[in-house]
């Protein structure tokens, strides 16, 4: 059974085209043409584009349509299978040349090899333009005392302290606190026991021991 | 006993949309002479279709060679939700809008001055004027017009076709509608005067 709907006349209007063409079919072409049987605007449309349709199908009835000639798509066509052939051929070699267990593992000792050379070749980083007193760095000659002093001892008295024994701080404090010390100047070898003793006798020096130089910090 | 034209048309659609649906199936597995048979079946609609979107035979010829080697290309990419005509005519719809819009320009300049003398030419031929007054219409309503007219297709194979919504459908064939009113007064049923006078 059919369940008529009554279609708007806007409705009704946009499928014109389409009962024309005669591709409307079933219930959606009956609902269209009872619209377009009580409407005036409808009819009057449905006559405008008969003569569309005409037109458009007497042009095309002129229309002069030469014989199919496949030679151009042909040539393409076999193009288009020489190249396919062509990356077939290639695609097994590629294939075996890329993924043979052998290529591979030659291929990853290679990139190895390289890596270490690479590594071993090159230098390291470069120095950083400025050092930390915790950095390791070499001494330059001369007498050097290691010395831990007193959570207690004021920057300022270990300014006064430094001064009073001629001593620089050459590397230092360590994370364990330890300052190693340089005598700015030459000292012989009793001035030198002599500097350890004085370093030992202030009350905020806790620890003091001579340095050979050579020795690991 | 008299046979409704549509259900004639409709018998021949179904008989051809099968016989092509068995050629694409045998294309898909590279058989070139079904290929070459379904390119004598398309060919005729084809080469129609896109004679009157191009006006230009050779350039006509390319752009069939182009859909058809699409349809070479990709057989194996049709799925069967839809029909295989409409699957054609998406790719000359998209073959043809790309070559009419690269077109546009020259065949504009070329055509569309002579055309609107054509059109005011009341010696003119109806399907004349209706060629002419087409050339006016932007690629996408003349589209419209020339499938649902010339290719004989539902809106909702337009649609599929033209890879929109149907309502985009409707909406281009009102527009276009309403500009050849306006181009062709007299072919749309108004009387010379009518159309001074609205003018």
């Amino acid at each position: 059974m059919n369940a008529r709907r009554h279609l708007s006349h806007e409705q009704a209007a946009e499928l014109l085209p389409w009962l024309v063409n005669d591709s409307l079919a079933g219930e959606e072409k009956e609902n269209v043409l009872v619209h377009a049987r009580d409407c005036v605007i409808c009819r009057r449309d449905l006559d405008e584009l008969q003569r569309y349709r005409n037109s458009v199908a007497g042009a095309a009835e002129s229309m002069v349509i030469p014989a199919p000639d496949m030679r151009n798509m042909n040539v393409r066509i076999d193009g288009l299978i020489d190249r396919q052939n062509r990356r077939r051929q290639w695609m097994p070699r590629l294939r075996d040349m890329v993924f043979s267990p052998w290529r591979v593992a030659f291929a990853v000792q290679t990139i190895l090899v390289i890596v270490l050379a690479s590594v071993l070749i090159w230098p390291g980083s470069e120095d950083p333009a400025f050092t930390t007193l915790t950095q390791p760095q070499e001494l330059p000659d001369g007498h050097y005392v290691r010395v831990v002093f007193s959570p207690e001892l004021a920057a300022s008295e270990f300014s006064d302290l430094l001064d009073e024994l001629s001593l620089t701080v050459a590397d230092g404090p360590s994370e364990r606190g330890v300052f190693t010390l340089g005598y700015s100047g030459t000292l012989a070898e009793d001035e030198y026991a002599q500097l350890l003793e004085d370093l030992r006798k202030e009350a905020n020096v806790l620890f003091a021991q001579p340095v050979v130089l050579g020795d690991i910090r | 006993m008299h046979v409704p034209q549509s259900k004639i048309r409709n018998k021949s659609k179904e008989g051809e949309e099968a016989k092509a649906l068995v050629l694409l199936d045998r294309v898909r597995r590279g058989d070139r002479s079904a290929f070459s048979e379904l390119y004598q079946q398309y060919h005729p609609r084809l080469y129609g279709y896109l004679l009157r979107l191009l006006a230009n035979p050779v350039m006509v010829e390319e752009v069939l060679d182009d859909v058809m080697l699409v349809v070479w290309t990709d057989a194996r990419k049709f799925r069967g939700a839809a029909a295989v005509s409409t699957w054609i005519f998406g790719i000359a719809y998209r073959k043809a809008l790309t070559a009419m819009r690269a077109n546009r320009r020259y065949q504009s300049r070329l055509d569309r001055n002579a055309d609107l003398d054509a059109i005011a030419s009341e010696s003119m031929q109806h399907a004349e004027w209706i060629r002419a007054g087409l050339a006016q219409l932007s690629p996408d309503h003349r589209q419209v017009m020339e499938l649902t007219y010339f290719g004989g297709f539902s809106y909702q194979e337009i649609a599929e076709i033209a890879g929109c919504p149907v309502n985009t459908v409707k909406t281009r064939m009102f527009h276009a509608r309403r500009r050849l009113r306006i181009l062709l007064p007299v072919l749309a049923g108004e009387t010379k005067e009518q159309s001074s006078e609205r003018a």
